[in-house]
């Protein structure tokens, strides 16, 4: 006993230890000043130590065993007691008396706390982020400059990938389906910037936007227009309108006695690019002289896609000579321009231009008539009939 | 004087502290201040006239990495599954949670709360309501619905 009392005065001394000592029916021997901190007052000698040490309720036949078995594995670790955080364990000291030690862990068990909290506030937060993104109905994915870092459900239902690590280890290379010389997630990204754009997988359409969330990471959505795009007629390759909407539109102009100019584009010999590229490199070419024609329209020209090859403009508030030199100025630039892996490809035109007793059907022969013309006539160039 | 121990398990933010200041105190806060280690608390009851205390063990809620201590269970009489009714996966959870306290206390009674039902609006309420057995609750402590019916049909079970 002389001994252990010299050990815990060296331990009390540095406040961070205080003891009780009990008998073998866990009644209170004598214990250090200091736990009254703890327990709210001392204990006296005969007080039974389960009312001031609760913790134990439950386990007291474990705990006397201590006499038996000389030691105990009885460890409570960071017990809050009257605004500390304890640790409670259980010695043996001799046959008649065991220790219980009363460790201060309160300063550490506070950071920890911290830690803690903000830990299970963020996993909170994250988990009610992760089940909005999910319950998107876009396809939500988040990518650096090489790689995919996140997709929802959606994304990963679509796309049939078992999970994100899966993803983040076999890149789907979206930036390719977008257009084929993009070699990144950036390059997509500025592709994308300030345009509403259209990509096209498998035989769906969607809409595709970026923003970027951080320098080194950009938020894709992709949504979903196949049905959308069948009503509101979107050529669901190329993203623009299709002859129907065009012809809808002409009729209400034309009834409205207001004067346009209808031109026909037709890709020269594209039949041979099928044929020897293959339908992939054909739908790609198309996407890029959409692209191409965009850049150099105005907003209020009405661009749509008549089916394969051939294509429709309608534009307004122009004389015939302007859209000849307008339409020039699109030939030179597509004969000049150089396509994915076929280089090369050329278009001709075919113009007309309303007259008094104009339908849809008459504007829209004469302007075959003006393309055909151009094709007999050697391709590449540009033809108008006024009357 | 009977003494028994029961717990409050389940995952973190369920409101397991909550119910425990309602029954305790009658008091509720809607601020979040996660609970670490343990904390006991005491409550005297006289069931069909045997006066016992129930000591209520609160304990931290269980997280995605870390587990609650089994060392917390040894000795405990009884247990209340706590859930948040409107975060799912802390009632696909109570499963595991029930799995592990049953192989530490497999002689011990217990009984299952479904929390913050306040979040529910009447409708979901009874097509909980319809799903639930014996010894599963639905509880508010911010309400003050069915926390005393909880405890006490817990501390029943354990004594009588």
């Amino acid at each position: 006993m002389r001994t252990i009392q010299i050990v815990l005065n060296a331990i009390l001394s540095k406040n961070i230890f205080e003891y009780i000592l009990v008998d073998t029916n866990l009644k209170v021997i004598e214990s250090s000043q200091g736990v009254e901190r703890y327990l709210g007052e001392k204990p006296k000698d005969g007080d039974d130590i389960l009312d001031f040490i609760p913790e134990f309720v439950g386990n007291e036949e474990e705990i006397k065993k201590i006499f038996i078995k000389r030691y105990c594995l009885f460890t409570l670790e960071t017990v809050q007691k009257n605004d500390y955080y304890i640790n409670i364990s259980i010695e043996y000291c001799d046959s008649k008396t065991a220790i219980v030690l009363l460790h201060n862990v309160t300063a550490i068990t506070i950071n920890q706390q911290n830690l803690l909290q903000y830990s299970n506030e963020s996993t909170l937060l994250y988990n009610t982020l992760n089940k909005v993104i999910n319950n998107q109905n876009s396809m939500v994915f988040i990518a650096n400059r090489n790689k995919m870092e996140f997709a929802n459900h959606q994304f990963l239902n679509y796309f049939d990938i078992p999970d994100l690590e899966y993803l983040k280890h076999n890149d789907i290379g979206i930036f390719r389906l977008y257009e084929h010389s993009l070699n990144n997630y950036l390059e997509l990204y500025e592709a994308l910037i300030d345009k509403e754009n259209y990509i096209k997988i498998n035989q769906d359409s969607f809409i595709i936007q970026a923003s970027k969330i951080e320098e080194t990471h950009i938020l894709f959505t992709l949504t979903n227009i196949t049905d959308i795009s069948s009503k509101l007629n979107i050529d669901p390759l190329t993203g623009i309108y299709r002859k129907n909407y065009l012809n809808d539109i002409a009729s209400k102009i034309l009834k409205d006695n207001e004067k346009f100019a209808l031109v026909v584009l037709d890709l020269d010999d594209f039949k041979k690019i099928n044929d020897t590229y293959g339908h992939q490199v054909g739908d790609n070419i198309l996407k890029e002289f959409v692209k191409l024609v965009k850049i150099q329209i105005r907003k209020e020209d009405i661009f749509a896609r008549w089916g394969g090859e051939e294509f429709l403009l309608l534009m307004k508030d122009t004389t015939p000579q302007d859209v000849k030199h307008r339409i020039e100025s699109i030939r030179t630039q597509i004969d000049e321009y150089i396509f994915d892996v076929v280089e090369h490809i050329t278009c001709s035109f075919g113009i007309a231009c309303t007259t008094k007793d104009d339908d849809i059907d008459s504007l829209l022969y004469r302007a075959d008539k003006a393309l055909y013309e151009a094709k007999a006539t050697g391709k590449n160039r540009v033809i108008i009939k006024i009357d | 004087m009977i003494r028994k121990k029961i717990l409050l398990i389940g995952d973190f933010g369920v409101g397991k502290t909550s119910l425990i200041r309602r029954y305790i105190d009658n008091t509720f806060s809607d601020n979040y201040l996660t609970t670490i280690g343990v904390k006991i608390s005491k409550k005297r009851l006289s069931i069909d006239t045997i006066e016992c205390e129930i000591l209520i063990w609160d304990i931290e809620g269980a997280t995605p990495i870390k587990k609650i201590p089994h060392s917390y269970f040894k000795g405990a009489s009884g247990a209340i599954f706590v859930c948040d009714v409107s975060r799912g996966q802390t009632i696909d959870d109570l499963y595991e949670h029930i799995n592990s306290f049953l192989i530490v206390n497999p002689d011990a009674k217990y009984v299952i709360a479904y929390n913050k039902i306040d979040m529910l609006s009447n409708q979901q309420k009874e097509s909980l309501k319809i799903k639930l057995s014996g010894n599963e609750f639905m509880t508010s402590a911010k309400n003050d619905e069915n926390v005393k019916n909880l405890f006490e049909t817990l501390a029943k079970e354990m004594i009588l």
